[in-house]
């Protein structure tokens, strides 16, 4: 996993949590706050979304802390969690585009930035992974920039890992096409 | 030599991979919201056979035991209804429902949820009238609870007449049960 504890371990956190300092458990937020934030904000395109799913994300894991199985991976077990809170939300969000975008052209039609200058570079990355079916920019988040093993993908989507790499291929694929669209514009 | 498939690709990591500054302030919301919860009970012995029993065990079922075990889950009912019974104290707002499971073999069964930080020394159902018939009370304030059985404290059973819950976060299969703000059960 990408994930790697400093100062005092996960677990030493995780028993100070079970035996009654609640106060400990704020220490695992802020240990793990950007870097779960990071993958719920790429994932769901928006800030807002992503801070009340990390924020959702913490209040689960808190109440699920007795079936942490192995509190020195309390990391990656918190993550799995975070992945599928995003996916509901992200579920969510589609729902509601469905309800309420009734022009589809005009999403065909967003503009599309160069990659000259690192904002516009931004904009354009970030419209090309929204643009991603939801699974493939799961694979693609978790691959190439939290940068797991496919096994640890495999344990946290629940999905096989042949299944993982094609989604990861399919991801770049589409992404090469886009990007390589939007630099001709 | 780069392929510039590769190149491009590398470049959106990268860009990606950049440090995100969440709000701090999500600390303090969290704080505040779980301080409201009981204590996750991991550090009692039943929180360490509640996780020995979350790891995975490999099972021997002849056909014959497979038939007996599903005997026993055959028929779970899932009754709601208003109850003046106290134990364990109801908080403001909460209804009070009953968990109905008939399973003739079990020597003990405990109910576990959300509700009790699955906790199976907290809720144990209790034999009502005939041998087969386990029963426990349970007050609910309005929310959306996961539960599940523990039977003779190794049998981890989801209760099939109620939506099951996938458990996505957690990986085992469980029931879920939505109380409305007016007390009825989903």
């Amino acid at each position: 996993m990408g994930i790697h504890s400093v100062g005092t371990s996960d677990a030493a956190l995780v028993r100070r949590v079970q035996t009654g300092d609640t106060g400990a458990y704020a220490d695992l937020v802020a240990r793990y706050r950007d870097r779960l934030g990071r993958y719920a904000l790429h994932m769901l395109g928006n800030r807002e979304d992503a801070e009340e799913v990390l924020q959702d994300a913490f209040v689960r894991a808190y109440r699920s802390l007795a079936r942490c199985d192995d509190p020195e991976r309390f990391g990656a077990w918190l993550y799995g969690i975070l992945v599928n809170r995003c996916r509901t939300a992200g579920a969510r969000a589609a729902r509601r585009a469905r309800r309420f975008v009734h022009d589809p052209a005009a999403l065909e039609t967003a503009p599309l930035a160069g990659p000259d200058g690192r904002a516009e570079w931004d904009d354009t990355v970030r419209w090309a992974l929204a643009r991603l079916p939801s699974e493939s920019r799961e694979a693609f988040l978790l691959k190439h920039v939290e940068e797991l093993e496919y096994e640890d993908m495999a344990r946290l989507t629940g999905a096989g890992i042949s299944a993982l790499k094609m989604r990861v291929k399919r991801a770049r694929e589409q992404l090469q096409a886009m990007l390589k669209e939007a630099e001709r514009v | 030599m780069f392929d510039p498939v590769d190149d491009l690709i590398e470049r959106i990591a990268r860009h990606l991979r950049r440090p995100v500054q969440i709000d701090p302030a999500l600390d303090g919301r969290v704080m505040r919201e779980i301080t409201a919860l009981p204590t996750p009970g991991g550090a009692t012995a039943l929180g360490k056979a509640w996780r020995w029993l979350r790891r995975p065990h490999q099972l021997t079922l002849t056909p014959l035991g497979g038939l007996a075990a599903a005997a026993a889950l055959a028929v779970v009912v899932f009754l709601s209804r208003m109850d003046r019974t106290p134990s364990p104290a109801p908080r403001a707002e909460s209804r009070v429902f009953q968990f109905v499971l008939v399973a003739p073999r079990a020597t003990r069964i405990s109910l576990v949820g959300d509700f009790n930080d699955w906790d199976a020394t907290r809720t144990p159902m209790r034999r009502a009238g005939s041998e087969a018939l386990w029963t426990a009370v349970v007050p609910l304030a309005p929310g959306r609870y996961h539960y599940a059985f523990l039977v003779d404290g190794s049998r981890w059973l989801a209760d099939p007449s109620a939506p099951v819950a996938r458990d996505e976060d957690y990986g085992a299969p469980s029931s879920v049960v939505t109380v409305g703000a007016g007390g009825g059960d989903s």
